[in-house]
């Protein structure tokens, strides 16, 4: 009789839960819904927000050589401060670099269906290179937070986000030279 | 009389009108052309079409029993959960269309989604069974609220990973997508208090939620097919020109500091 009556609890916890569930999911479609009305790819804005951040400086941040000498010249105490800070620094341009990415993202892939065939190829390559950085960004923003927490673990460099990073940059100044009619007579014979 | 019957006139209503809708949907995805581009969802609409007059037939004679219905039902429902699967597969190839990258590593990523989502949905239907007092409408409760689990969870990632990456949905492939999401999410909830309240005044009411919320997602899918495409990339063909040029100035010096 007990074991019925737990049993039907259970049933019952369980089915509530899923109903719980359900609501969320209806809640997350119906945000998602008004946001995806809303939402217009905007190049201007994804080009200004790109060019805003600084590689150098984010460079310079993930630096191993830069953190071999703090680490030398530094009390332990004093480096894991500054280690710390240097890691929430670089964790804002990696979290910053990646919005920009997905911003360039909708750019590129709302360019393919550009009723211009080289239009449509170069949105192609903006959007690939976008994806791609905005996936290495999740990466290094892991990393990054994780030394943070642990700030006594010693870094990896972080070329492939800076590297991603620079290739985007590279697509996107060829597209720019595309779009404004000066595409350089190599780039079109590439095409 | 009609206010004494009114659950049943509106049961009858919901029932019909998105059935009869979902034949303007195909009409309007033949003349637009999609059911080229989405011959499973298209085959889905037809499938939905096709199964409602058998099944309303033998809900409406007097000599069949419940359990002959109940065994219809459960058939159907089936090949509804199989196609809708399709679907998804559908609308997710629609959406990482054109990017090589995407395609593997996307897809990798949805396999990943849909194992969890499998062994989710297999842990509740072994550990919540649901009311044993009737079998075979329980366990039919109790497969489509694993399958609407699944199916639910693998819309929702394909939503929100398309807008954490920036991808853009085409409209009509936004729309099944939404239509089905609302469709698995109800379909959640029903099937999980189906599984647990089998009387006949719930399922009556839980019933008349399900149907609504069906003709919700017919008009959502009609309202998406027929609507137009946004207009393909305006923005960085109309960047002035010299903007476009201070802009290469910036990132040549970007690029070569």
């Amino acid at each position: 009789m007990e074991h019925g009556a737990a049993t039907l609890a259970q049933g019952l916890t369980t089915a509530w839960t899923l109903v719980a569930i359900a609501f969320l999911a209806l809640a997350i479609l119906a945000y998602v819904a008004v946001r995806n009305r809303k939402r217009r790819a905007n190049a201007e804005q994804a080009i200004q927000t790109f060019r805003s951040l600084d590689i150098e400086a984010f460079r310079n941040l993930v630096s191993l050589d830069e953190e071999a000498f703090l680490r030398n010249n530094l009390p332990p105490n004093k480096f894991r401060e500054i280690k710390r800070q240097r890691a929430w620094a670089a964790f804002i341009y990696a979290w910053e670099a990646g919005k920009a990415a997905t911003e360039l993202a909708e750019v590129g892939h709302a360019a393919q269906r550009s009723h211009d065939p080289k239009i449509a190829v170069f949105g192609v390559q903006v959007a690939e290179s976008a994806f791609r950085l905005r996936l290495q960004t999740i990466g290094a923003c892991l990393r990054l937070l994780t030394e943070i927490a642990v700030p006594e673990l010693e870094s990896r460099s972080a070329p492939p986000l800076v590297d991603q990073y620079q290739r985007t940059a590279e697509t996107l100044f060829r597209f720019g030279r595309f779009s404004s009619g000066q595409f350089p007579a190599d780039e079109r014979a590439r095409t | 009389m009609l206010l004494a019957n009114w659950h049943r006139v509106l049961s009858l209503f919901l029932l019909i009108l998105p059935h009869a809708l979902l034949g303007v949907l195909a009409v309007v995805l033949y003349q637009r052309r999609l059911h080229r581009r989405f011959p499973c969802f298209f085959a889905y609409v037809l499938y939905e079409i096709a199964k409602f007059a058998p099944l309303f037939a033998l809900y409406a004679t007097q000599g069949v029993t419940g359990k002959g219905y109940a065994y219809a039902y459960s058939v159907s429902l089936l090949i509804s959960i199989i196609l809708r699967f399709g679907v998804i597969d559908e609308v997710s190839k629609d959406l990482f269309r054109g990017s090589n990258f995407l395609r593997v590593s996307a897809r990798r990523a949805l396999q990943f989604v849909t194992g969890l989502l499998i062994i989710v949905g297999v842990l509740i239907a072994v550990f919540a069974t649901g009311d044993s007092g009737a079998r075979w409408t329980a366990g039919t409760f109790v497969v489509n609220r694993g399958a609407a689990m699944v199916q639910c969870g693998l819309l929702l990632t394909l939503l929100l990973f398309s807008r954490f990456l920036g991808l853009s949905w085409r409209r009509p492939a936004f729309g099944i997508a939404l239509g089905l999401g609302v469709l698995t999410s109800v379909d959640l909830a029903y099937s999980a208090l189906r599984a647990e309240f089998t009387g006949r005044v719930s399922a009556q009411l839980l019933n008349l939620v399900v149907t609504a919320t069906y003709l919700v997602c017919v008009l959502i899918w009609i309202g998406y097919s027929l609507s137009p495409e946004a207009e393909p990339v305006t923005s960085l063909a109309i960047l002035p020109h010299d903007e476009v040029e201070t802009w290469n100035m910036e990132l040549q010096h970007l690029l070569r500091d």
